[in-house]
């Protein structure tokens, strides 16, 4: 299998050990990944805001790109999953697209809408399929509670992603059993985050993300992992602030999505960048015998 | 016409803060057809096993609004969910009252709140000195303004969208979705002449904190599609008053950081959005984060082809014209 | 106890606009509902509101296509009162903001509703009632009023013929309050859940008839009782006449068009009375589908003209029906719709008794006569909510105050409290579920002799057993199984009357087709049914009809 590798902002900066995973784990299962330099912001939902049309526009130039090349696009954020994704859709609207395509006429780009957006827990779960990777875990997670976190751009608006059921979403759930590790259900797995008004009100921002977190604790998860690395910097960067808001002490070590994956294909801590997050994984990953327990 | 019955284990939320110490859940074995709505359930459950069960319902078609509650943990129209796919996916159904709102017995809520919200909108016509209302006759308007309405006129202010609001769970400042849908409604309308003032006054009025979640799309049974309209006054507040504070801000500063690069300055974004007061207070989280992360501070590569982003940033941003 | 100049009951179109009129006209007014105004019924109303605003169309085309409609029972200078304030009043809801549907010229669109001679029925796609009852709440929202919002009436206290107040009880607490008012406007709606099988809401359940009947206000025509040719099959939720007006087409089980016998010349869009029977009809005499029903063909019109103008239909018939309309035949039969008796008003909406109005379904003018035209229900609330609204501002201007004392509120409570008191007694949803059986069954759309007796024996019969009533739920908060209570009492006595009155009348007329007398008879009953409360049950007088140009013809379409 060959994708299009559209890795976004965040996983190229600070959030780089999403991208060692993501090029990990895709290694380890065949999948190959065709960088493209020239991929640029999917806009993130701000650009949408301050000018939802430049942002189709900027999107359907990456669009484009992939569609040139012939490849299907990867991604592994939600919001970058999100925004592509609308781009595709409002793009069957016949006065967006013809005002679109006047503009990326004059940057000699056309947008020819065949290129499938799919995020890497969609090719894990639909294309190489749970099973499947169940069967190429050489170090199962067994013993492992860890609370899936969707982030809402995968799943909703859900007319326009038409992926899963965005009210009862599970391939993450059945991922993360096939990894050996117990999936934890609660309410916040399809919640927000807090993300987006980060920087516009923190204290809200922060108190959500530490709500989100005290549910899957309250519901027994040693862990959470989510497929979207904004999540990742509400529930981990910032999990020092979202503990204060709720009062309460979180340690919630939080995965990306190819990390989870790559400890139980057998990557290294190290190979996955995990000694970079705010709050340590050691404690999940005692729990999996990866580090000794400190005496 | 003729369905099958199927057993359907129901379980509902008791409350009746005078006389009980603790909500409990009474659970009810009732024999339905799949498409039975979950109303008609309750309906039964209080005419043949326990008249006490307190709920909202009039119109049972899904116009008046009455019958929101939380459904196997979705916001949504009692009336209009069948049971037999909620049994499907979950093997029995779990009735709570809506969220957000404090519950006055069972499955009856407080919605003073908002209601109050919504007033506090000014939900009402302002006359339009620019284009007065014609004497004696009904005004016009054309094909292009009416689609501008979009879904809106739909809605019937049942309160699901409030319900499944997080930014309205977390920020008594959220005046809610179905609020911000009613004020586009009104923004929008070529009759009414407060469009400036409306669109400055919810700028600070807790516009952008919605977390555009799409949880009030999902959870809306007429498809208003409030997360949509709420988007679109952010847009509309921005041409109308440019970045004023920290969500605009934040917008604009997004938008134009990409412009640069064509990918996003991280640290740069901060700068953006915050005053200097304001980025002092951020530096010791950001040296927290920093430590582990170095590429916080640095400056990313532009990526190839910036040219043509810098193009489209100069048809569509510069001389941008009217969204369609 | 509360105080007030006027007290509107019923916050729908019709209580909203006399509220406003009455606010408007400087009085301290306000509107006591069982239901927040936008959950009104008024906002189920799907089809339009009749105004003969087109360059081709006439007010007095309107005015001959209701009195016609009517069978000849509505009072004609009402009607042409009615019809003349039409264009008015559509203006007045859009500069007030109702969101109507437009043609491509930027004007109101129409469209053809049933009986009548030209489309002539604005529509805000098929929401027209949830349309206006947001314009109108947001324009009343801007002026100062006291609003009991989820209020249960009990009474309407009278005394010396005079009005003055009423008692009600809050939901929330269960406490009950005098409201003294100088006027009060009853604009509660109809009864409709007199019958089971009903398009109207569970809320229609003719509180304030039932209570301005009790005090005194003679009810006016209630044997006419109207079925809406196209309700949903099982759920009875309506289908607007819309549906016909943009083409729909009604099919038997043989796939025939079948009104092209029953209304040669106007086929699907007869009046409401001549299609109901028709389906009635094919039903009874076999051609219905298995399980007795008839099919309403949309499909021929297209997705997009069906998804634009007939959008919650389309909903309706998904949600409720797993039928979609744009591929699938929707299975349809009628069901009670509308009442056009009500309390007798006059043209100002003023009763017989001093500083009693009523407005809307709850009140006859009678504009309808024996069958209300599709369209015409919208623009009476609003019409005559206003007129209700400023006679009774004006009457409160003059009156001298009114009070309620304290053993009359108590007096309430205490017979209230009796039926939350007793140990033993029927519940009141298992009477509900029988008076609706016998409506449905023994009161429908043909009226035979030894039926309308047994109803008249069983609803009797229902009477003297709700006197021992017992509400089971004990609750001071939000106590609805007590609302159910109050409800049904009420439903029985509307029942009462409504039997009572389509016994006596022995002819056929709009809705009311009596099997052994099937022809209209303008020598005997050509005159209004009015029926005044006695301990006894209903004592049944009759009035005159007003006539001004129109002399009764046979009704044919």
């Amino acid at each position: 299998m060959k994708l299009a590798y559209y890795p976004g902002c965040v996983a190229q900066e600070s959030g780089k050990e999403l991208d060692l995973a993501t090029r990990w784990v895709c290694r380890a299962l065949g999948i190959e990944l065709v960088d493209f330099p020239n991929f640029s912001c999917c806009g993130s939902g701000f650009i949408d805001e301050a000018n939802s049309i430049l942002n189709v526009a900027m999107n359907a130039r990456n669009l484009a790109i992939a569609e040139r090349a012939g490849l299907e696009l990867l991604t592994v954020c939600s919001t970058c999953q999100g925004m592509l994704t609308l781009a595709n859709r409002r793009l069957e609207e016949p006065a967006v697209k013809a005002k679109v395509d006047s503009a990326l006429t004059q940057i000699g780009v056309q947008y020819r809408g065949t290129t499938p957006v799919r995020h890497l827990l969609q090719v894990l779960t639909e294309t190489v399929g749970a099973e499947a990777i169940r069967k190429r875990v050489r170090r199962p997670l067994t013993g492992l509670k860890v609370g899936a976190f969707y982030g809402c751009h995968l799943l909703r608006p859900a007319a326009e992603m038409r992926s899963e059921s965005a009210e009862d979403p599970h391939s993450f759930e059945d991922l993360i059993s096939a990894l050996g590790a117990t999936p934890v259900m609660y309410r916040g797995r399809v919640m927000c985050c807090g993300f987006p008004i980060l920087f516009v009100k923190e204290a809200t921002a922060n108190r959500i993300a530490g709500h989100q977190i005290e549910d899957a604790k309250a519901h027994g998860a040693h862990a959470m992992a989510t497929p979207c690395p904004l999540c990742h910097i509400s529930l981990d960067s910032f999990q020092n602030q979202a503990a204060k808001s709720v009062g309460q002490e979180l340690d919630m070590p939080i995965f990306h999505l190819p990390q989870l994956v790559g400890l139980a294909l057998g990557a290294t801590p190290e190979e996955l960048g995990l000694p970079r997050h705010l709050v340590s994984t050691d404690s999940a990953l005692q729990r999996i015998g990866q580090v000794a327990v400190p005496t | 016409m003729e369905a099958e019955f199927v057993k359907a284990p129901i379980e509902v939320y008791r409350y009746d803060p005078g006389t009980d110490r603790a909500p409990r859940y009474d659970r009810f074995e009732l024999e339905l057809a799949p498409h039975t709505p979950v109303l008609t359930a309750l309906l039964k459950i209080r005419s043949d096993l326990d008249p006490s069960l307190t709920m909202r319902y009039s119109c049972r078609s899904s116009i008046c609004g009455s019958c929101a509650m939380v459904i196997n943990s979705k916001s949504r129209l009692a009336c209009q969910t069948p049971v037999g796919p909620e049994l499907e996916r979950h093997g029995r159904i779990v009735i709570d009252p809506m969220r957000n709102m404090p519950v006055l017995r069972d499955l009856v809520v407080e919605m003073g709140g908002f209601w109050g919200n919504y007033r506090k909108l000014e939900p009402h016509l302002v006359e339009n000195p620019d284009r007065p209302l014609p004497e004696g006759k009904t005004s016009s308007m054309s094909p292009e303004e009416v689609d501008r309405f979009k879904e809106t006129p739909r809605c019937i202010a049942c309160g699901a969208c409030y319900s499944a609001c997080p930014a309205v769970e977390h920020d008594a400042e959220f005046p809610g979705p179905m609020s911000l849908a009613k004020l586009y409604r009104f923004v929008v309308d070529p009759r009414d002449g407060a469009h400036r003032e409306r669109l400055l006054k919810i700028q600070t009025g807790g516009l952008w904190l919605c977390m555009r979640c799409h949880l009030c799309t999902e959870a809306c049974p007429k498809d208003v599609r409030p997360s949509e309209r709420i988007r679109d006054l952010k847009e509309m507040a921005i041409r109308l008053q440019g970045a004023t504070e920290h969500g605009s801000k934040h917008a604009i500063g997004f938008k134009d950081n990409i412009r640069e690069k064509g990918v996003l300055n991280e640290f740069k974004l901060v700068r953006q959005t915050y005053n200097s007061l304001e980025m002092l207070a951020q530096v010791p989280q950001g040296l927290k984060i920093r430590r582990k992360k170095p590429e916080l501070t640095q400056t990313p590569k532009a990526i190839e082809g910036l040219a043509e982003v810098e193009k489209l940033y100069q048809i569509l941003d510069d001389e941008p014209g009217d969204s369609p | 106890m509360h105080r007030h100049d006027v007290v509107v009951v019923g916050a729908g179109l019709a209580g909203q606009r006399a509220a406003l009129a009455a606010v408007e006209a400087g009085r301290d007014v306000a509107i006591v509902s069982k239901l927040h105004p936008l959950r009104s019924h008024s906002g189920a109303a799907q089809g339009g509101i009749n105004a003969a605003v087109g360059a081709e169309d006439s007010v007095d085309t309107h005015i001959y296509d209701t009195v016609k409609g009517s069978d000849y029972l509505g009072d004609q200078d009402a009607i042409e009162f009615f019809c003349r304030e039409a264009g008015p009043t559509v203006v007045e809801m859009e500069h007030f903001g109702t969101i109507f549907s437009r043609g491509s010229d930027g004007n109101l669109a129409r469209r053809p509703f049933g009986g009548q001679g030209f489309p002539r029925t604005i529509y805000a796609a098929d929401r027209t009632g949830l349309a206006l009852l947001q314009a109108l709440y947001e324009r009343l929202g801007t002026e100062s009023f006291t609003l009991y919002e989820e209020w249960d009436l009990t009474r309407i206290v009278v005394q010396d013929r005079r009005v003055q107040g009423i008692v009600a009880f809050d939901r929330r607490h269960g406490d009950f309050a005098g409201i003294a008012a100088k006027s009060v406007v009853v604009a509660t709606g109809p009864a409709g859940r007199i019958y089971g099988r009903t398009t109207n809401a569970h809320s229609c359940t003719g509180d304030g008839i039932a209570a301005a009947y009790h005090a005194g206000a003679q009810l006016k025509d209630m044997e006419f009782v109207q079925f809406h040719p196209t309700a949903l099959l099982e759920s009875g939720i309506l289908i607007t006449e819309g549906a016909r007006g943009e083409g729909g087409i009604l099919k038997n089980v043989g796939g025939e068009r079948f009104m092209s016998r029953y209304a040669p010349h106007v086929l699907d869009l007869a009046s409401r009375d001549v299609v109901s029977r028709a389906i009635w009809t094919e039903v009874k005499e076999g051609r219905g589908f298995p399980g007795g029903y008839v099919h309403l063909e949309l499909m021929h019109l297209g997705r997009e003209r069906i998804e634009s103008r007939l959008q919650e239909i389309c909903d309706f018939c998904r949600n409720f029906a797993g039928v979609d309309p744009v591929t699938e035949p929707i299975p349809i039969m009628p069901g009670q719709h509308y009442m056009m008796g009500g309390i007798g008003t006059n043209i100002r909406g003023e009763t017989n008794i001093a500083g009693l109005f009523a407005a809307g379904e709850a009140a006859c003018v009678s504009i309808h006569g024996a069958n209300r035209l599709g369209g015409n229900s919208l623009l009476e609330t609003l019409v005559f909510g206003k007129q209700a609204g400023n006679a009774a501002a004006a009457y409160s201007d003059r009156a001298a105050p009114t009070d309620i004392s304290e053993e009359v509120v108590e007096g309430e409570s205490r017979a209230v409290h009796a039926m939350t008191d007793r140990k033993e007694g029927e519940e009141p949803q298992h009477l509900r579920t029988e008076m609706q059986a016998t409506m449905d069954e023994l009161v429908g759309i043909y009226r035979q002799p030894q039926e309308l007796l047994e109803a008249q024996r069983r609803i009797g019969a229902l009477k003297l057993r709700f006197a021992s009533v017992r509400v089971v739920d004990r609750s001071s908060v939000y106590n609805i199984n007590l609302t159910d209570a109050l409800e049904t009492g009420h439903m029985i006595d509307l029942a009462e009357v409504i039997v009572a009155g389509a016994i006596a009348r022995t002819e056929s007329r709009g809705a009311h087709a009596r099997v052994d007398f099937p022809k209209r008879d303008d020598a005997n009953w050509m005159k209004h049914t009015l029926a005044r409360f006695t301990p006894d049950g209903p004592e049944l007088s009759y009035a005159p009809v007003a006539f001004t140009r129109w002399e009764p013809k046979e009704r044919v379409y």
